[in-house]
């Protein structure tokens, strides 16, 4: 048998990718100890919608950014202002690779928006800012970037958003990024701004301090005997993401060969039988800037699913660090 | 291994034809359809006004329908094989008049259109919004082939083009404006095509 050379460079990225699968497994069985689940000893923030926008009032907002040229104050305002107000209308933007951001941001803005907020406008205005053990120092491409991103949907107005999804994927990265280190124009609809499910938990603990338990990986679907039991528990227990082939759930095409891995994060919201019938169920969860009841069968459930995540809220709540 | 020559021609005959078949001209299509598919575009937009939704056909015989069903709260997604009573159970548990929507589904199978929303833009700041109406014609339906569908843009005001027929963002601002990730060309001054691999 004659067997052809594996270059250098691709054992290289072979080894990126398995690196990549190890780490997620090693969050696999039942979660991380609380002490590596907050390294940077941050606790969950909690606040109220009514504290952030009282705080986005009495604020003083420069008219400009040096640091943002192409944010408008009055539109990053009503931006904030919306996400406070309606969370679940925060929107990922048409054809971007965000959604792991966006649904990262459920639970800042519902648990948190005040957080958010201050983290936001320090942003905004010194250019830098800090989050539980994250400080972020955004590049320059990225902060010429915000505001310009254009034909996303309502993203297209949202320069807090745009900012914000902008700002975490500069920050976070992933094997995912061995191709794609630095920020380009159109760079948020590729694997720059994609996330794995090991980074998706990295950084819930490293922003938020919540502890997580998560069961999954990128490639591998997680071993849960009886998924409706554990997905039932899961929403006792704290807020729930599913990490989900989105080809399947989200169809976009009638292509018999679909890929056979997750592509999308989506909170679920609640999952309950339908009677009289054996195998469906009824989820409710949230993605695209909105809330979805769907009825599948527990079979296609079991086949979409790639990771859950179940974010646990730990006590002394603090909000999170502004850059001094 | 040695072919007989009219074999190899019979060979070339049928892959020239399947490549004809997916170089159909869609400006051809939609004028000789469009007295039905704008028909559907305006009965789908007076009753979207209404109360929103989407249609969706899952499969290629055109026998199985999703309706996104959009309410304050919550989205519901519902799968029927057409003509199945529980669908007008559903549309009227929700609120919604099943006339236009069963004469949209009954139109939809006739021109194999597999997917009908409304979708939001933005120009200089401010929402516009365009009908999206996929077709999935069975000439795109070659086996071992991504399928492709035509896609109709149907806007509510005439747009600006190049000299190519490019669909552009604004009379002043010379830029391609692009829909759900795709470059336009025109039919008519409010009606754009592209073909795609997505039909949403």
């Amino acid at each position: 048998m004659h067997f052809t050379p594996v270059p250098p460079s691709y054992r290289f990225f072979l080894t990126l990718i398995l690196c990549g699968l190890l780490s997620v497994r090693h969050g696999y069985a039942g979660g991380l100890p609380a002490s590596q689940a907050n390294p940077g000893n941050t606790v969950p923030g909690s606040s109220t919608r009514e504290q952030a926008l009282d705080y986005l009032l009495k604020t003083k907002i420069p008219d400009s950014s040096i640091y943002w040229p192409d944010i408008h104050r009055d539109l990053f305002i009503a931006n904030l202002k919306a996400n406070i107000i309606a969370p679940l209308a925060l929107y990922q933007g048409t054809n971007t690779n965000f959604c792991g951001y966006a649904a990262l941001s459920y639970l800042p803005l519902h648990e948190d928006p005040l957080g958010y907020t201050r983290f936001m406008l320090t942003l905004y205005s010194e250019g830098k800012a800090a989050w539980g053990a994250a400080h972020f120092n955004p590049s320059p491409a990225v902060r010429l970037a915000a505001g310009t991103l254009r034909f996303k949907g309502i993203l297209d107005i949202r320069p807090a958003d745009q900012l914000w999804f902008l700002v975490l994927a500069d920050h976070f990265r992933s094997y995912l990024n061995f191709f794609t280190r630095h920020f380009h124009p159109g760079a948020e609809n590729t694997f720059w701004a994609a996330v794995n499910y090991g980074k998706f938990n990295r950084m819930i603990r490293e922003l938020f301090g919540y502890r997580v338990q998560a069961k999954g990986s990128d490639l591998i679907r997680p071993d849960i005997p009886d998924l409706y039991d554990y997905l039932t528990q899961s929403l006792h227990t704290g807020l729930t993401y599913l990490y989900v082939n989105n080809t399947y759930l989200h169809k976009k095409n009638h292509n018999k060969f679909k890929g056979h891995f997750p592509t999308h994060f989506i909170v679920l919201d609640a999952i309950r039988r339908i009677p009289d019938q054996q195998d469906m169920v009824d989820i409710v969860y949230w993605d695209y800037g909105g809330r979805t009841l769907r009825q599948v069968s527990m079979k296609f459930l079991k086949k979409i699913t790639f990771g859950v995540t179940v974010c646990i809220k730990q006590s002394s709540p603090t909000g999170p660090t502004p850059h001094s | 291994m040695n072919y007989p020559n009219t074999y190899r021609l019979l060979l070339i005959a049928i892959l020239a034809s399947a490549a004809s078949c997916t170089s159909l001209n869609i400006t051809n299509y939609y004028h000789k359809h469009h007295s039905t598919l704008d028909g559907m575009e305006q009965v789908y937009l007076n009753a979207y006004n209404t109360k929103p939704f989407s249609i969706e056909f899952t499969d290629r015989p055109f026998d199985h329908v999703s309706l996104e069903l959009s309410t304050d709260s919550l989205t519901y997604i519902y799968e029927f094989a057409v003509g199945e009573p529980r669908l007008q159970d559903t549309l009227l548990k929700y609120g919604y008049n099943p006339a236009p929507i069963n004469n949209l589904i009954k139109n939809m199978r006739s021109m194999e259109c597999t997917w009908i929303n409304h979708l939001d833009y933005y120009a200089d700041e401010t929402r516009h919004s365009l009908i999206y109406i996929s077709l999935w014609p069975k000439t795109f339906d070659l086996p071992f082939v991504n399928k492709k569908y035509y896609i109709l843009t149907y806007f509510s005001q005439p747009q600006y083009f190049d000299a190519d027929g490019d669909l552009m963002t604004g009379r002043r601002l010379r830029r391609i404006r692009k829909i759900n990730g795709e470059t336009f060309r025109k039919i008519n001054d409010k009606v754009c095509y592209t073909i795609s691999a997505q039909f949403r």
